[in-house]
C-alpha cells in the first residue's frame, strides 16, 4: 500500500489513580493507509476506544493524558499539537462516529443544523450555503427527503437514521480519516448490516480512511483489510484481515476467534433426537394463541379511548421438557413480553399459557405458586438484576428461605454447592454485585435462578451485555447445566448465532408474532420465511468469503413516531 | 404545531387542582375552633348580629350546601367580606396584586440575570477555585433568611450609604423601582442560589456529556460548545425548578412585603392573620394557589418550546 | 471504576474516608457543634439569656459580652446559644414527621399504583399548588400562634415532597429486573416492598431531607419573626431578629448574630447533604 495516512508510533496514554500510575494504552504502534479501513478489536477495557479518543485528545477526563509517542497526520505531530491546531484537525481531517447516537446528537437541536454547523466554522460558509451543503451530505448518507429532514429533530428518527445523521455529521468538513467507535453495537442486525454497507460505500466514493472499533469479529471480517487486536492496553497482533482470521498468531487471538458465536458446533442435533425419543409424554409448557396487549401512553384528555398494541399477537408454541428453544427476534418484537407473560409477570390479554398441566388464566392460583417454584428467570442486565445492597449470600439465603424447600441449618450449605454449579468460587458470599464483574454478576443470577431447583428456565437476552469470551463461557455453563439437571431453557436472543449453538429447536418473532418456528439447523440452512431469510444473512460471518448481502435488505418499514414497546412494562404485583 | 395542543387540553386538567383547592380554602375557615360567626364578628358579637352572620353565610345548613353556596358565590366573584377593611375580599385583593406581581418579576428577572453567569462560569471552569467559590457562595446563600438579609440589606445600603429608600412602595414608576430594588434584592440573592446550584450541576453534566464530545469532535471551539450546546440542554430541567420554587418565591414575597411594608399580597396576608381577618386569608391562599397552577401552566410552556423532545 | 467506588465505601481508614469526603465531613462537623452547643447551653452560655441587665443595654460587642447586649440588657450570645436548642429542634421534628408520613404513603402509592396512587397523587397536586409558608401561615392563624402549630402544620403540609420522591423511585425500582426476579421467586409484597425496593429508594430522600432542614429552619425562624411561632421573651433566632429590626440603625449586632447562626447552621445542613449525594452517589 501507498505511503500511511497516520501513523502511529509508541503512543501511550497514562492516568494517575491514588498515587499510582496506571497505563491505559502501552506503546501501540500502526499505520492507517488511505483507503484503508481498519478493524480495532477487544473486549471492554482493551483501551480500543481509549487509543481513538487519544488520536483527536478528547480523552475522557484532564488527568488522563498522553505521556508518549507520536501520532503523524500529515507531517504534523498531533500528540504535540496544541489545543487551537487540534480544533483545526478535528471534524475537518478526522471524523467521528459513535457507539449511541442518541446520546451524541444533541436533542434540541434540529439535525441539518448540526451538520451545517461544522460546515460554516470550518469552511467558513454562509447560511444558506451550508444548508445546501448539509442537506447534499444528508442525501449521501441515504435520507430520502433531506430537504424536509434537514429541520427534523434527533429523536424523531429511529435508531438507524440517527446513526447516518452522526456519519452526516462527521462527513461534514470531508475529513480524510474516519474514526467508527461500535458505530453499529446499539443497532438491530439489519440496520447494522446497512450501516456497515453505507460505511464501505463511503470509503469506496471518498477515499476514506476509517478506523473501525468493534468486539464484533463477525464485522471485522466483513468490512476490514486489516486488523489490530488489543488487550489490556497492548497491541497483540496487527495483519491483514485473511492472514490473522486465518493463521492468529497470539493466543489471545485464537481464544477470541473460539469464542465468537457463529463458529460451527458439533453435536447439538444428537440430543434432540433423544430428547424426543424420551418424552412422548405431556409438554412441560404449553401457549396457546396468546395475546399480550398494553395500553399506549395517552397523548391527551380527549384523545378518546385509550388505544392499547399487541406486544404478542396470537403466539402458540410447545415446549417438552428437557428441551431448549432459541426466541429470536429484533427490539420490539415482543420477545422479552413473551418470557415474562410465561412467568405470570404481566397480564394476559387472551389466550391460555398452561404449565406442568395447569391453566394460568383458568387456575391463576394455583398455577402462579407452580410456577414461583418451578420456573425462574435470568436477566440480560446482571447489575440491575441483583439487589444492590445484599450479598450473593444473603440473595441466595433469602431465596432458599422463602422456597422452604432447604431446612435452616443446611441453607449454607446449599449455597455453596450453587455457587459450585455456577463456577463462582464459595468466597463471592459475602460480596456484593457492585464490585463483580458483569460475568460474575450473571453467574450469582444464574445461581438464583438454581437456587428454586427449577424445571424451567427463561433467560432474556442473559449475555447481551457481556463480552465474547464470557459470553462464550456462560453459554457453555448454560450447555453443562441443562444436561446435568435436566433443565428445560428457553432462551431468548437477539443474537442468532448463539442461539443456533446451543439450542434444539429456534423460534423466530416479528412485531409480536411467530414468524417461523422449527429445528435449529433446517431454519438456518433453509429458511422460509423472508423476515427470517434477512435476519440470518444479515449476521457479519467471521468468514470473510460470505459477505454481507449487496444492496438493500428487504424493506423494514419504520414508520414515523409508530409506537414500538421500549424496554418493560411495569409488573403487575398479583 | 400540535405539540402545542396541550395548551387548549391542559387547563381542563387543572380543573381537579382548582376542585381541591377550593375545597382546602373552604375547609381551612370551618375549621377555626369556636362559633365561626363569634370569631368573624370578634368583639361585635352581639346575638343578632351572630344570626345574622349565621343566616348570611348559611352556617346552619348542612356542610356541603355550605360549599355549594361558597362555589355559588365564587361563580359570582364574592368570597365574602373583610372585617379590616369592609370590602369584598377579591376586590381587595385585586387592589394588592400590582406590587407583589412587580416585586415577583423583578425577583425572577434579577435572579436568571445573576445565576446563569455565576453557573457559566463555575461550570466551565470545574474544580478550579472560581467553581469552588461559586459552590461555597451558593450554598450558604439557601440558608440566608429572607427577614434577616433584607435587614442587612437595609443596613448596608439604606443606612450606610443612602441610596436606596428603607421601605414603602412609591406613586411613580420610577419610584415604585427604586422602592423594589432592596425587596427584588434579598429573595433574588435567595432564589440565584437554589438556581445556581441547579444549573452548575446540569451544565457540569451536559458539558462531560456525549454529545459535547460529539460537538469538540467536529472541531467546534468550547465556547461554541458551550454557548450553542450546553446551555439549551441546561435549561430544561432549571426552568422546571424554577417552576417549583414559585411557591417558594411567593413565600419569600410573603416575609419581604412585611420586612419592607409593601402594599402587596403578602403584607395583606400578614396583617390579616394578626387581625383574625378570616375572608382575607382564604381569599390570598387561594389566589396564591391558582397563581402557582397556572405559573406551573406556563413553565410546561416553556419547556416544550425549549425541548423539542417534550410531549404534553 | 466500579472497585474504587466500593472500596470507598468499607474497610477505609476514617482518615482516608474524610479526606476523599469533605463536604461531608465539614457538614457533619459543623452540625456536630451545634448539636454539642445544644446539648450543653447551660455550661458554655456566659449569662442567662432572659435575664434582663439594665446597666448594659445596647451595649457593643465586649469581651464581657461578646455579641453585645439587647435592649432589655439581655446577652446576645447566651440568647443565640439557647436558641440553638429551639432552632435545631426545629429542623429536626419539622423535618423527621413528614419524612416517616411521606415515605410510607409514597412507598404504598407507588408499589400498588391504581386507585390508591391516583387519590394521594391528586392531593399532592392540591397541596403542591399552595404556596408551601402562605399554607402553613394560614394553618397557623387557626391553630393559633405556637411552635406547637408550626409542627402540626408542618406535618400536615411538608409530607408531600417525600411522597413524590419515594413514589418516583418506586415506580423506576418496581420494574427493575431484581424486583422482577423477587417477583417470579415468589417472595411476598411486603418483602419486595420494604426489604428490597424501600431501602433503595430511601437514598435520595435523605439526601433531600438534609435540603429540606433547611428550608424548614428558614420557614420557622421565618414564622417566628413574623410573630406567629415561638413567642418572646423565650430565645429563638427568627424572635431575636424581630427584635433587634426596631434598633438596626444603632445596634446592628443584635440582629446580626442570630442571622448568621441560622446562615451557619443551615449551611451545615446543606453541606451534610452534598456529601451524602456525593457518597451515597444521588444525584438529586
Amino acid at each position: 500500500m501507498s505511503s500511511p495516512v497516520l501513523s502511529i508510533r509508541d503512543l501511550t496514554v497514562k492516568v494517575p489513580i491514588d498515587g499510582e500510575t496506571r497505563t491505559l494504552i502501552d506503546a501501540v504502534s500502526f499505520d492507517l493507509a488511505k483507503g484503508e479501513i481498519l478493524g480495532l478489536v477487544g473486549e471492554s477495557g482493551s483501551g480500543k476506544s481509549m487509543i481513538c479518543r487519544a488520536l483527536v485528545k478528547l480523552l475522557p477526563s484532564p488527568a488522563i493524558a498522553i505521556t508518549g509517542g507520536s501520532v503523524l497526520l500529515e507531517g504534523k505531530d498531533l500528540a504535540t499539537l496544541g489545543e487551537d491546531a487540534m480544533r483545526e484537525v478535528r471534524g475537518a481531517k478526522i471524523g467521528m462516529i459513535f457507539q449511541n447516537p442518541t446520546s451524541h446528537l444533541d436533542p434540541v437541536m434540529r439535525i441539518g443544523d448540526q451538520i451545517a454547523e461544522g460546515i460554516r466554522y470550518h469552511q467558513g460558509f454562509g447560511h444558506e450555503q451550508a444548508r445546501a451543503a448539509a442537506v447534499e451530505i444528508l442525501g449521501q448518507v441515504g435520507f430520502p427527503d433531506p430537504e424536509r429532514q434537514y429541520d427534523n429533530y434527533p429523536h424523531e428518527f429511529s435508531g438507524g437514521m440517527r446513526q447516518r445523521a452522526m456519519i452526516a455529521v462527521a462527513l461534514s468538513c470531508n475529513p480524510k480519516i474516519l474514526i467508527a467507535d461500535e458505530p453499529t453495537t446499539a443497532l438491530d442486525v439489519t440496520i447494522q448490516a446497512q450501516i456497515l454497507r453505507l460505511l464501505m460505500d463511503l470509503r469506496d466514493r471518498r477515499g476514506l480512511s476509517i478506523i473501525l472499533i468493534t468486539h464484533d469479529l463477525g464485522i471485522v471480517a466483513q468490512t476490514c483489510d486489516s486488523i489490530v487486536v488489543l488487550r489490556n492496553g497492548q497491541l497483540l497482533e496487527h495483519g491483514p484481515k485473511r492472514r490473522v482470521l486465518a493463521e492468529p498468531r497470539h493466543a489471545y487471538t485464537v481464544s477470541l476467534l473460539k469464542s465468537h458465536p457463529s463458529m460451527p458446533d458439533e453435536g447439538g442435533a444428537v440430543e434432540v433426537e433423544q430428547i424426543a425419543q424420551q418424552t412422548r409424554l405431556q409438554p412441560l409448557l404449553e401457549i396457546d394463541d396468546l395475546v399480550v396487549r398494553f395500553p399506549t401512553p395517552r397523548l391527551g384528555l380527549f384523545s378518546g379511548r385509550k388505544k392499547q398494541i399487541a406486544a404478542v399477537n396470537g403466539v402458540s408454541l410447545r415446549v417438552m421438557p428437557g428441551e431448549t428453544i432459541g426466541i429470536v427476534g429484533e427490539s420490539g418484537s415482543g420477545k422479552s413480553t413473551l418470557a415474562r407473560a410465561i412467568l405470570g409477570l404481566t397480564p394476559l390479554s387472551s389466550g391460555h399459557i398452561t404449565f406442568g398441566g395447569s391453566d394460568l388464566a383458568q387456575q391463576p392460583r394455583q398455577t402462579l405458586a407452580k410456577l414461583r417454584t418451578e420456573a425462574a428467570m435470568v436477566f440480560q442486565d446482571p447489575y440491575n438484576a441483583l439487589n444492590p445492597r445484599l450479598t450473593i449470600g444473603d440473595m441466595l439465603a433469602e431465596v432458599l428461605k422463602v422456597q422452604g424447600n432447604t431446612p435452616p441449618d443446611g441453607i449454607p450449605e446449599r449455597i455453596g454447592e450453587l455457587l459450585d454449579l455456577v463456577e463462582l468460587d464459595r468466597a463471592f458470599m459475602t460480596r456484593r454485585p457492585r464490585s463483580m464483574s458483569g460475568g460474575q454478576c450473571q453467574r450469582a443470577g444464574i445461581a438464583r435462578a438454581l437456587a428454586v431447583n427449577p424445571k424451567l428456565i427463561i433467560a432474556d437476552e442473559c449475555v447481551a451485555a457481556l463480552d465474547v469470551t464470557i459470553q462464550a463461557q456462560i453459554i457453555d455453563l448454560f450447555r453443562d447445566l441443562k444436561t446435568r439437571m435436566n433443565l428445560t431453557l428457553l432462551f431468548i436472543a437477539h443474537d442468532l448465532a448463539i442461539v443456533r449453538n446451543l439450542c434444539d429447536r429456534v423460534v423466530v418473532m416479528y412485531r409480536g408474532e411467530i414468524v417461523e418456528e422449527g429445528r435449529c439447523d433446517a431454519v438456518f440452512a433453509n429458511p422460509r420465511h423472508a423476515y427470517t431469510a434477512a435476519l440470518i444473512s444479515a449476521i457479519p460471518d467471521i468468514d470473510p468469503d460470505k459477505p454481507l448481502p449487496k444492496g438493500d435488505l428487504p424493506p423494514r418499514n419504520e414508520p414515523k413516531g409508530a409506537p414500538v414497546l421500549r424496554g418493560q412494562p411495569l409488573i403487575s404485583m398479583q | 404545531m400540535h405539540r402545542y395542543r396541550f395548551v387548549l387540553f391542559r387547563p381542563l386538567q387543572f380543573l381537579p387542582v382548582l376542585f381541591g383547592i377550593s375545597i382546602i380554602t373552604f375547609i381551612l375557615v370551618r375549621l377555626i375552633p369556636g362559633d365561626p360567626a363569634r370569631v368573624l364578628l370578634g368583639a361585635r358579637s352581639t346575638p343578632t348580629a351572630i344570626a345574622r352572620i349565621r343566616a348570611q353565610y348559611g352556617l346552619d345548613e348542612p356542610l356541603w350546601l355550605q360549599y355549594f353556596y361558597f362555589l355559588e358565590n365564587l361563580g359570582k366573584g364574592e368570597m365574602g367580606k373583610s372585617i379590616l377593611y369592609k370590602i369584598d375580599v377579591l376586590k381587595l385583593i385585586a387592589t394588592r396584586i400590582e406590587p407583589t406581581l412587580t416585586l415577583v418579576l423583578t425577583s425572577v428577572l434579577l435572579s436568571i440575570l445573576i445565576a446563569v453567569p455565576m453557573s457559566a462560569l463555575a461550570a466551565r471552569n470545574n474544580g478550579r477555585l472560581a467553581d469552588h467559590a461559586v459552590r461555597i457562595v451558593s450554598t450558604l446563600g439557601i440558608g440566608f433568611p429572607p427577614f434577616w438579609l433584607a435587614l442587612m440589606l437595609i443596613i448596608l445600603f439604606s443606612v450606610r450609604l443612602g441610596v436606596f429608600p428603607v421601605s414603602g412602595y412609591g406613586e411613580t414608576i420610577g419610584d415604585k423601582l427604586a422602592h423594589l430594588v432592596l425587596p427584588s434584592l434579598t429573595i433574588a440573592l435567595s432564589l440565584s442560589a437554589v438556581l445556581t446550584r441547579s444549573l452548575r450541576a446540569a451544565m457540569i453534566v451536559v458539558l462531560k456529556s456525549d454529545l459535547a464530545t460529539a460537538a469538540r469532535a467536529r472541531g467546534m471551539p468550547e465556547s461554541l460548545v458551550f454557548w450553542r450546546h450546553v446551555l439549551p440542554n441546561s435549561l430544561v430541567p432549571t426552568v422546571n425548578l424554577l417552576a417549583v420554587n414559585i411557591g417558594w418565591l411567593i413565600g419569600g414575597t410573603v416575609v419581604v412585603e412585611t420586612v419592607f411594608a409593601i402594599p402587596g399580597m403578602g403584607q395583606l396576608l400578614v396583617r390579616a392573620i394578626f387581625s383574625r381577618d378570616y375572608m382575607v386569608v382564604q381569599g390570598v391562599a387561594m389566589v396564591f394557589a391558582c397563581a402557582t397552577v397556572l405559573v406551573n401552566f406556563l413553565a410546561d410552556i416553556v419547556t416544550v418550546s425549549l425541548d423539542p423532545r417534550v410531549r404534553l | 471504576m466500579t472497585p474504587t467506588v466500593a472500596a470507598t465505601r468499607m474497610n477505609v481508614p476514617w482518615s482516608r474516608f474524610l479526606g476523599r469526603h469533605m463536604t461531608l465531613a465539614i457538614g457533619a462537623g459543623i452540625l456536630g457543634l451545634f448539636l454539642a452547643v445544644a446539648l450543653a447551653a447551660p455550661l458554655v452560655a456566659p449569662y442567662d439569656p432572659i435575664y434582663q441587665d439594665a446597666v448594659v443595654r445596647l451595649a457593643m460587642p465586649s469581651l464581657a459580652h461578646p455579641f453585645g447586649t439587647d435592649n432589655f440588657g439581655r446577652d446576645i450570645l447566651s440568647r443565640v446559644i439557647w436558641g440553638t436548642r429551639i432552632d435545631l429542634q426545629i429542623a429536626v421534628i419539622g423535618v423527621v414527621f413528614p419524612f416517616l408520613i411521606g415515605t410510607f404513603i409514597g412507598t404504598v402509592a407507588g408499589f400498588f399504583g391504581g386507585i390508591v396512587d391516583t387519590v394521594f397523587m391528586r392531593l399532592v397536586d392540591i397541596i403542591l399548588a399552595f404556596p408551601f409558608l402562605v399554607l402553613m401561615l394560614s394553618i397557623i392563624a387557626i391553630l393559633g400562634p405556637g411552635l406547637s402549630s408550626f409542627y402540626i402544620a408542618m406535618a400536615l403540609v411538608g409530607w408531600v415532597s417525600y411522597a413524590r420522591l419515594i413514589r418516583a423511585q418506586m415506580l423506576v425500582l418496581k420494574s427493575s429486573d431484581y424486583a422482577v426476579a423477587a417477583v417470579s421467586l415468589g417472595f411476598s409484597r411486603a418483602r419486595i416492598m420494604f426489604r428490597h425496593l424501600l431501602p433503595n429508594a430511601v437514598a435520595g430522600s435523605i439526601v433531600f431531607s438534609m435540603s429540606d432542614a433547611v428550608l424548614v429552619l428558614l420557614n420557622g425562624a421565618a414564622i417566628s419573626y413574623l410573630g406567629l411561632g415561638v413567642q418572646p421573651p423565650v430565645a429563638e433566632w427568627g424572635v431575636m431578629v424581630a427584635e433587634g429590626q426596631s434598633f438596626i440603625t444603632t445596634a446592628w449586632w443584635i440582629t446580626l448574630f442570630p442571622g448568621l447562626s441560622i446562615v451557619v447552621l443551615a449551611f451545615g445542613f446543606s453541606l451534610l447533604g452534598d456529601g451524602l449525594g456525593e457518597w451515597l452517589g444521588v444525584n438529586e
